[in-house]
């Protein structure tokens, strides 16, 4: 580390550039990582929040929620009408009363006493027919808890009495009504009683043909557009740290070829390959983690400053993971160069006949 | 006992009708207190006797004791360690670490030496040689000539018995060459040490307990 430091120190402006390429690249990972994350998470924060195992879906509906329709026949007719709870789902476009902004939601009809009610952030659950519970990125346009709103252009008005936070489907913020409400802004009348699908906590025995259950996983794979949104951008993301880390590698191993006669005075004075190459190891680790710092920091800067409908999203395993790996690829340039070292001739800093 | 003995060594670059003998079989010897001088003109094979007197690379044949310990059997590691114990360093071109400095220097040799406390401090080792005042500055900081003697104190420090300076005048001046070969006359004569310098020019002899001319390989003393 005496080495390390030493040379660092003496080489500010060299390093400091180093450090700062190390932190403009681990952010730019961190970054578009938490971009690509955060619209993935956007279609399916709020399936994800269910306490469940299996969801029955219309088998017409190729296990897609969006496309499930399942009526009261079907239910009994499969053996469900004790087992799990209904849930309907519907797009709608929200407007708040004597406000402009038109939102894009996603509704959620339910059962407020089942297990798949929102946990609130905020205010409290429905008491009455017209209030629901909303997610909190809906509150980020001119939307507030206590505001009554339109449901696709409805006569009724719904109060939000109360907020939840991660309840997204579709990458839109989920509205959480009764069954009812459902019916009404799905089929335009709240006496049909069908639903989109119905949550299980643990799989069960389906009778007949006409409803399927499938994992939390198969549904939310089956989100229209959900699949190939994270593949592409899985892929883009890949690639983009493949390039960065192999630059970084390659960065790491130009650096110590540069100093290979520096090594060779070393060696020819005695100095083991020990030390060289602790010095050598414990310089790339200190440039590497110093430019990974600062970039979890400026991470943690850009979570405060990110507009909320900004689908941004980075947890610290995703940031440690990340962030080794930088600092494992900038060693590995490093330990590429081992040989070069290792093999490092001392007569070459010794010159002469 | 000597420090350094050879024994019929040899160097060979190259093989068959390639082969090049840089030395011819050579014997020599340093004793403790002797200051010794090897001159000839470029490619005799100076600095081939020097790097194999300072374990630098392997005779092709014969045998190298050193304070009467045969080394030809020596692993890497051990001539390493031999290297950084008992011989010191003064070379051609400055062998002081760029981004140390001065005293940086001899502490990294602190932090690596395995000989518990050193019989000269630093303080006292760049006083002997003049340069006290340099403490802080970096080797781009200083002038050739004290450069080289920094150098000087930084092989001096470790304590070691032999001490190997290949054209350590190379850089400097008459006044300045002079001067430093009055140092390592002095380092040999009131330090104990056994010194070997390479030089090519002959008005630095003066000092030197013994002077021997390397021409094609062989080596003759002519003092």
């Amino acid at each position: 580390m005496f080495l390390a430091t030493k040379e660092i120190w003496h080489n500010k402006m060299r390093y400091g550039l180093i450090i700062v390429t190390i932190f403009l690249t681990a952010y730019l990972i961190f970054f578009l990582t938490g971009l690509a994350v955060g619209l993935g998470r956007n279609n399916r924060t709020a399936i994800d929040q269910w306490p469940a195992q299996q969801i029955v879906l219309s088998n017409y509906a190729n296990q897609s929620l969006v496309a499930s329709t399942i009526t009261p026949q079907q239910v009994q007719a499969a053996g469900l009408t004790q087992k799990g709870t209904p849930m309907g789902q519907t797009s709608v476009v929200v407007k708040a009363q004597g406000k402009s902004a038109k939102i894009d939601g996603t509704l959620f009809g339910i059962r407020w006493n089942s297990f798949i009610a929102p946990k609130l952030t905020a205010g409290r659950l429905p008491r009455q027919t017209n209030e629901v519970v909303v997610d909190d990125g809906l509150l980020a346009a001119e939307i507030s808890r206590g505001d009554k709103i339109t449901l696709n252009g409805s006569k009724t008005l719904y109060k939000i009495v109360g907020v939840t936070h991660d309840n997204r489907f579709y990458t839109v913020p989920v509205i959480f009504t009764n069954l009812s409400t459902f019916r009404q802004q799905r089929y335009g009348s709240d006496n049909v009683n069908n639903i989109s699908a119905i949550v299980l906590r643990h799989k069960t025995t389906l009778k007949g043909d006409d409803l399927v259950q499938v994992s939390k996983a198969a549904l939310i794979n089956h989100i229209p557009g959900y699949t190939a949104q994270v593949a592409t951008f899985g892929l883009m993301i890949g690639a983009m740290i493949l390039i960065i880390f192999l630059t970084i590698g390659i960065f790491m191993y130009i650096l110590t070829i540069q100093k290979i006669s520096l090594y060779g005075i070393m060696r020819a004075q005695g100095i083991g390959n020990r030390t060289i190459v602790g010095a050598l190891f414990s310089q790339i680790l200190l440039v590497s983690l110093l430019g990974v710092v600062l970039a979890v920091l400026a991470l943690g800067l850009t979570h405060a400053v990110m507009p909320a409908k900004v689908p941004f999203y980075s947890n610290w395993w995703l940031t440690l993971i990340l962030g080794a790996l930088n600092v494992l690829i900038a060693l590995l340039g490093g330990a590429i160069s081992l040989p070069k070292i290792l093999k490092v001739d001392p007569l070459a800093a010794i010159g002469g006949d | 006992m000597a420090l350094i003995e050879l024994h019929q060594v040899t160097k060979t670059y190259g093989q068959g009708h390639k082969a090049v003998q840089a030395l011819k079989p050579t014997n020599f010897k340093l004793m403790p207190s002797e200051f010794l001088a090897i001159t000839g003109p470029s490619g005799s094979g100076k600095t081939t006797l020097l790097t194999i007197i300072g374990h630098l690379q392997q005779a092709s044949s014969g045998s190298i004791q050193v304070n009467g310990q045969d080394t030809s059997t020596y692993s890497t590691k051990q001539l390493t360690k031999l290297r950084f114990n008992e011989f010191g360093f003064i070379l051609q071109a400055s062998n002081l670490i760029p981004f140390l400095t001065v005293s940086d220097q001899f502490k990294l040799v602190d932090r690596l030496t395995t000989k518990g406390k050193l019989s000269q401090t630093p303080t006292a080792l760049l006083d002997l040689l003049g340069i006290g005042d340099l403490k802080d500055k970096f080797p781009n900081q200083l002038s050739g000539g004290e450069r080289q003697r920094v150098a000087i104190a930084r092989a001096l420090y470790n304590d070691p018995d032999i001490i190997l300076a290949d054209e350590p005048t190379a850089s400097l001046d008459t006044s300045r060459a002079l001067q430093t070969v009055g140092i390592l006359a002095q380092v040999a004569h009131d330090l104990h040490r056994g010194v070997i310098m390479i030089t090519h020019d002959t008005k630095l002899l003066g000092d030197t307990d013994g002077v021997y001319d390397m021409r094609d390989g062989q080596l003759t003393q002519i003092k």
